[in-house]
């Protein structure tokens, strides 16, 4: 799959389904508020930027999606269900939810392929031969068939990540959290992640990405939510959140990530 | 040194031999088991349950293993728990390595980190999929080295059942020395058959953990 037209952020989602629902949440560790009164959705399709200082609390609230993190507070919907303490209920969700993590997190005594392969298998009880066939499908979206047979410690950075993107990808969610894809790597490593990302997002999935690569966000995102201090501070288009942000914290955030 | 007197022991000690190979055998194949589960016991979040695992392993470290072979060859049948030579042998060496084991498995626990089991959960695999796939093999390769230590000990250890009357390879040795005074010979003889199973061993181990690593070896 080439990379040919540049993506361009479709706002025709507006009437599109819920696929995430966060009302009023809220999460505390001890007496820290991590997360206050949090409201987010995300529609169908829609590809929402999540940025913010450190410890502001992004990864806690994309956390909460898939029920990683609990919160405490506050309703949570995925695809119209309430997230619950329910075994079932959070088994259901994260089945809809791929997640990929800023240190990849990829099976160390697995080969790629055997990655990709082991959740279908085992949780979606797909045949061997059928898992593998739908792995190396996105071994080859993200461009790495022919690391299918090595183990995560041969690939690089970019690769090992592209790796976790497929292995995501193999239990066909409809939902994909990413949260910091690309800080652990390389500069030069960066933009290959981004290109997966900016393909997934062309091909219609609906994301939720903690990233500070603003020239992603410009090119991929519906929305820019803006955290501080467990909050959402601002939450708009991108032309409107880099071209003329309201709040004076999303002005100085921005002033220090863009130089 | 009196080689033809060596060479005539030999079928008694390759006897004491086979006894020491069954007795450390059977204790290291069921220390590795109780080692695992004791080590899950211990990392179960359950209070009472660590609390007991590790109170076992405190026990067994912190007292001397001959007094331990005594407490269960002459205490258990006054509490009316009569074992065979063999079976009291056999338990007290599990005993033993057990603790070591549950030590050596816990620290590869440790090493299975937040990320992978973050990475599961996304991936809703369940508890029992997790730790079988992903936390055992993880953790045993961790523990591998610790763990090939303890194995190697548990066949020293064997020795210590001379003390019992078990007659393995210790017990042939010191039993004709006591009627045929070849002090030097014997235990020359039974150092080099000990440190020939222990080479084999470590080799063997060795080679189990250059196997397993193979994944981590990079690029
Ligand atoms: N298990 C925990 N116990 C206590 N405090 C925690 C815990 N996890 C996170 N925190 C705190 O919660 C706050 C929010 O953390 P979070 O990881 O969500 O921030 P973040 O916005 O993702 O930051 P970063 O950009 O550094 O990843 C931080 O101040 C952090 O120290
Ligand atoms: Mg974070």
């Amino acid at each position: 799959m080439m990379m040919t037209a540049p993506y361009i952020a479709q706002s025709s989602t507006v009437e599109a389904p819920l696929s995430v629902e966060m009302i009023g949440v809220s999460k505390w560790y001890g007496h820290f508020q991590v997360l206050d009164s949090i409201d987010f959705s995300v529609r169908r399709g829609e590809k929402i930027v999540v940025c913010g200082p450190s410890g502001s609390g992004k990864s806690t609230m994309i956390r909460c999606i898939n029920r990683l993190e609990v919160h405490q507070q506050g309703e949570i919907r995925v695809n119209g269900i309430v997230l619950t303490d329910n075994v079932r209920v959070i088994d259901q969700i994260r089945q809809d939810v791929g997640m990929v993590f800023q240190s990849f997190n990829l099976y160390p005594h697995l080969t790629i392929l055997e990655n990709c392969v082991l959740a279908p298998r085992w949780v979606k009880g797909v045949s061997r031969k059928e898992a593998e066939e739908r792995a190396m499908g996105y071994l080859e979206r993200v461009r790495i068939p022919d690391q299918a047979g090595k183990y995560p410690s041969q690939l690089s950075g970019g690769q090992q990540q592209r790796a976790a993107i497929a292995r995501s990808l193999c239990m066909n969610p409809d939902i994909m959290l990413f949260d910091e894809p690309t800080s652990a790597l390389d500069p030069e490593l960066v933009r290959e992640v981004l290109d997966t990302m900016v393909e997934l997002a062309r091909d219609g999935m609906t994301m939720v990405c903690v990233t500070h690569e603003m020239g992603f966000a410009r090119q991929v995102a519906d929305r820019v939510v803006f955290m501080d201090r467990g909050r959402i501070v601002e939450s708009a288009s991108p032309n409107e959140f880099f071209g003329n942000p309201k709040e004076e914290r999303t002005r100085n955030f921005l002033s220090q990530i863009l130089h | 040194m009196d080689w033809v007197y060596i060479y005539k022991a030999l079928p008694d000690l390759m006897n004491g031999l086979g006894m020491t190979l069954l007795i450390s055998g059977v204790a290291i194949c069921l220390s590795l088991l109780l080692g695992v589960i004791g080590a899950a016991l211990r990392t179960s979040g359950i209070r009472p349950l660590e609390m007991l695992v590790t109170g076992y392993v405190e026990f067994i470290r912190g007292t001397p293993y001959l007094v331990q072979i005594f407490f269960i060859f002459y205490g258990l049948p006054s509490i009316g728990l009569k074992l065979s030579i063999f079976w009291s042998g056999a338990l007290a060496l599990t005993i033993w390595a057990s603790a070591f084991h549950i030590e050596s498995f816990r620290a590869g626990l440790a090493a299975v980190g937040q990320g992978i089991r973050d990475a599961s959960a996304s991936l809703s695999l369940k508890r029992w999929q997790h730790a079988w796939f992903i936390v055992l093999p993880l953790a045993l390769r961790a523990a591998l080295p610790s763990a090939m230590n303890t194995i190697v000990a548990t066949v020293k250890n064997s020795s210590y059942l001379q003390a019992i009357g078990l007659v393995e390879l210790t017990f042939v040795a010191v039993d004709r020395i006591a009627y045929e005074f070849r002090t030097v010979e014997m235990f020359a003889s039974i150092c080099v058959i000990y440190l020939f199973c222990v080479f084999i061993l470590s080799g063997l181990g060795h080679w189990l953990e250059h196997r397993l690593n193979r994944p981590f070896a990079g690029r």
